[in-house]
Formats: C-alpha cells, sequence, structure tokens
C-alpha cells in the first residue's frame, strides 16, 4: 500500500482541497498506520499550540543596543567613504577599509547574504595591533567556561596564572602561545564581551587584552577580561590586571592585579 | 487616529540613513519573538538569552547588506535559527571540563528547561522537543508554535516546501513518542496493556516511550537531510 505522507501535513493543518482530504480520509479507513501517525501529529500538534511565551528577561538586548549606540557614532564615516569610493577617490577608498576593519569579521554563518569584505579575511584590525606588541601573548578569542563561577581568589589566580604565561612566553623568545581558546566563540560574542569591557571604563590607555572568559563571578554572569599593561605603550608589561564586569549591564564586579616580575 | 506602525523594511531603511533610534524600535519589537523562538529551540533561558544576543548583533552587523529581497522577519529567523544551531553545536563541542553541573551535553537526554514560570504540560512538551532532532524541531517551532506559514518556514530554513511538510510530519510523530503519546494510541487501540503487541495501532518500529529521539525520529524515507 502507498502511503500519502506528502499529505499528512497538510491533512493535520486543516488545509487540503476537499478533494485530496476526501482521498486522504478514504486511505486512513483502511490504514492503520497512517491513522496512528495522524493522531500522533495532531495530538503534537495541540500541544505545541498551548506552549505560550514567556517574557524576555531583563538584559538581553540591552549590550545589543549600547553596540548599536557605538556603532552609529561611526556611521558617518561609513556614508561618506561609500559615497567618495563611488565617486573614485582613493583616499575614501582606504577610509572604507579602516572602518570596515573597525566594524569586525563577519561570520559566515550566520549570512543570510553572505558578503566577503577585507575583514572577513583580515579579523580584527586591534586584534592585529595588540599581537604586535612585545612580550604580550596574542589574544585568541573568547573562552565560554559557563559552568563555573569565580570568586575573589579564583580572579586572583586568573591573575597570577596570566603573569606566569607572560613570563614563560618572554622566555621562549617571541614564539608567544596564546592561551589555549578550548572553545573559541563567535566574533560576535567576543566582540560584545571587549566592548563590555571597554564600555566599564576600567581599561587603562595601555592595557592590552591577552585574555577574555565569559564565566560567572559568585554567580553572577559575567566577562573576566585579562590584560597585560606597560609603562607606556609599545613597552614590555609589567603588570597583570584583571577586570571582571557583568554580563547584563556592564558594571564591574571585581579586579586584581599581579605584577610581573623582571625577567 | 494615529499613524500606522512603520513596516520592519522602513525602519531598516530609516536605520541606515542615520535614524538612531529605528533600531532599537527593531529590538523592541522582535525581541520577544527571537527569544521564545530560541528558548524554544535550546530549551534553556542561559542558551536563549545567549542565542538572541547573537541574534541581534548579527542583524546589527548585516543590516547594511539587508535589501529587502526577502522580509525582514523571514531574514530575522533564519538568522535566529542558526544563532542556535551554533549555540547548539557549540554545547555538544564543548569539552567535559568546561562544562558546568547545568550544561550536559545535547545529544545526552537533555535537562530540564529551566524558565520558571512555565506550566508543567508545556515543560513536559518542551522536555520532549528537546528529544525532537534540531532540524525537525526548528520546522515545527516556526510552523506550530509561532504560526508561521509553511511557504514562510521553507524560506527561513531554506528548504524546498516538499521538505517542510515532510520534516513537519515526521517531526510532530518524533514528538508524540517523546511525550510517550504513542503508548496511549497502543494502549487505546489495543484495548490492552501496550505489552501485548499485534494491535493494529502500533507503528512498527517504534521506539518506547523515554527512548532517545535521534534513533526515534523520522525514518520513513520521506525525509531530505
Amino acid at each position: 500500500m502507498s502511503h500519502p505522507d506528502d499529505l499528512l501535513a497538510d491533512y493535520v493543518d486543516g488545509t487540503l482541497a476537499e478533494r485530496e482530504r476526501a482521498a486522504v480520509d478514504a486511505h486512513l479507513t483502511g490504514c492503520a498506520r497512517c491513522s496512528v501517525e495522524v493522531r500522533q501529529a495532531e495530538a503534537a500538534k495541540a500541544a505545541l499550540s498551548e506552549l505560550e511565551d514567556v517574557p524576555v528577561p531583563f538584559g538581553v538586548t540591552g549590550p545589543v543596543l549600547a553596540e548599536a549606540g557605538r556603532r552609529f557614532e561611526r556611521r558617518p564615516g561609513v556614508i561618506w567613504g561609500r559615497f567618495q569610493w563611488a565617486a573614485g577617490l582613493a583616499a575614501a577608498a582606504a577610509l572604507v577599509l579602516v572602518v570596515a576593519l573597525n566594524l569586525g569579521g563577519e561570520d559566515a554563518q550566520n549570512a543570510a547574504a553572505p558578503e566577503r569584505t577585507a575583514a572577513d579575511a583580515g579579523g580584527t584590525g586591534a586584534a592585529g595591533a595588540e599581537a604586535a606588541t612585545p612580550g604580550v601573548i596574542p589574544f585568541a578569542g573568547l573562552e565560554r567556561q559557563t559552568g563555573v563561577s569565580y570568586d575573589e581568589a579564583g580572579i586572583h589566580a586568573v591573575a597570577s596564572d596570566a603573569a606566569g604565561a607572560v613570563l614563560a612566553a618572554e622566555d621562549a623568545g617571541g614564539s608567544q602561545a596564546a592561551f589555549a581558546s578550548t572553545v573559541p566563540d563567535s566574533k560576535e560574542r567576543t566582540s560584545l564581551a571587549r566592548d563590555c569591557i571597554d564600555q566599564s571604563g576600567v581599561r587603562g590607555p595601555n592595557d592590552v587584552l591577552i585574555r577574555l572568559i565569559e564565566a560567572r563571578f559568585e554567580g553572577t554572569p559575567a566577562f573576566i577580561g585579562v590584560f597585560a599593561e606597560g609603562p607606556g605603550a609599545g613597552q614590555a608589561p609589567d603588570h597583570i590586571v584583571v577586570f571582571v564586569v557583568a554580563r547584563d549591564d556592564c558594571r564591574i564586579l571585581s579586579t586584581a592585579s599581579q605584577r610581573i616580575p623582571p625577567g | 487616529m494615529p499613524d500606522p506602525p512603520a513596516r520592519d523594511e522602513d525602519l531598516v531603511r530609516r536605520y541606515l540613513s542615520g535614524d538612531r533610534a529605528a533600531f532599537a524600535a527593531l529590538v523592541e519589537r522582535h525581541e520577544r519573538r527571537v527569544y521564545n523562538l530560541a528558548l524554544r529551540m535550546t530549551g534553556r533561558e542561559e542558551d536563549a538569552r545567549d542565542a538572541a544576543q547573537d541574534t541581534f548583533l548579527t542583524v546589527l552587523r548585516k543590516l547594511s547588506s539587508f535589501r529587502g529581497e526577502a522580509a525582514f522577519t523571514t531574514w530575522l529567523h533564519r538568522v535566529t535559527v542558526n544563532a542556535c544551531y551554533d549555540l547548539l553545536r557549540k554545547r555538544q563541542r564543548a569539552p567535559l571540563l568546561e562544562r558546568g553541573e547545568d550544561d550536559l551535553p545535547a545529544r545526552e537526554p537533555p535537562p530540564a528547561p529551566d524558565h520558571a514560570d512555565a506550566s508543567s504540560l508545556s515543560m513536559d512538551v518542551q522536555q520532549a522537543l528537546l528529544q525532537v532532532p534540531e532540524d525537525f524541531r526548528a520546522v515545527m517551532i516556526l510552523h506550530d508554535v509561532h504560526d508561521l506559514r509553511q511557504e514562510e518556514v521553507a524560506a527561513i530554513v531554506g528548504v524546498p516546501i516538499g521538505t517542510v511538510k515532510s520534516r513537519l510530519h515526521r517531526g510532530r510523530i518524533a514528538l508524540a513518542r517523546a511525550m510517550g503519546i504513542e503508548q496511549r494510541e497502543r494502549f487505546e487501540d489495543a484495548e490492552g496493556p501496550p505489552t501485548s503487541g499485534g494491535s493494529h495501532g502500533a507503528t512498527p518500529g517504534a521506539p518506547r516511550s523515554g527512548e532517545r529521539a535521534d534513533a526515534a525520529g523520522p525514518s520513513e524515507g520521506t525525509v531530505s537531510p
């Protein structure tokens, strides 16, 4: 017996034309398999239709809107740059490239209409600049440890680990291994976490990000930024500073610092 | 009489031409839809929150390349579903040491949903939903929970309409089995205990209640990968 599998979804939805519905009805009277399937599908559809929306918890879209505001500040340059590009001006072409790099990479998996840009190939400009600073471990991406809750002692341990890693990197003479980012996260999320820490205002001018963790701090969802801090721009770091900010509103939850002993 | 609300596509244009509030209006309008879709797909508030944020960040980045060829909501749903897939994949990939006690791997029986205001019935449904393979789950949630037409679901998921119909039907059956509905059907049809066998109401090869959905899932030949 051939079963009308391709009609059963519409049969359950009640959207079949009268003639097709009659044909399926006739089939169901003699087919136990399809009869059971239809009853199961009807029960499942009814159960799903009773699922109600739940309210969106506080803080879900706050960081996104904050990011939108920051982007908006940069938008005039983008619009102007595109106009000039169309006019064929080389200087404007360079501006577009810079703006594209500032906007960060694209996540191709999420692309509805993927457009390859300079940013796709190059990653973020900021990360490149950080990697070039002497004695600093290159930043490898957000590490997600959502099952872990740190306390003050844990944050100090993170600072100590980082200081040790910087020393080891200096000893290795340039072969600087990044912190193992076992579950590297999307560029979007990494950018969100970086911006959240920047927004908190704690980051100093000579602080270079070397590690970024998403976890909890004493139960509160948090981003933990680990920075190498030098006495001046481009100089080898002499301190590790760790900032812990709340994921929902980017307020500072904790800090720690650790001196890097002279090598 | 107040003006009718702006269309999504108009809000996109307004944002791109310099109206800062237009993006906030888009987020406010759609956050509930996006969050709830993500919650149904992932089953956990924590994951739904992450997926919703990832979704709107992606939208923010891609708005300038949105050409209006598809409806904004179609595109938004597509980005949301993809964000959920990404998140579920990451959860599967996470090494054991990285997981906390509430981060069970997705390929084991799923954790109980943690939204506190759900009724016990909807929690049962949600838990069963997590046992249905993701591709089928997405189609069912979009159509049966969010009431989107099959054509729109096809556009969101990027498969032919026939595949949507097939995933919808097989997904519903997998959900019913995960909810244990098959057992009741058997019992009623056979007028005897479920173990009696040979009933016309039993589906050949049907899984036991509580059996894993992947194994129990759609297996009847009409399903596209």
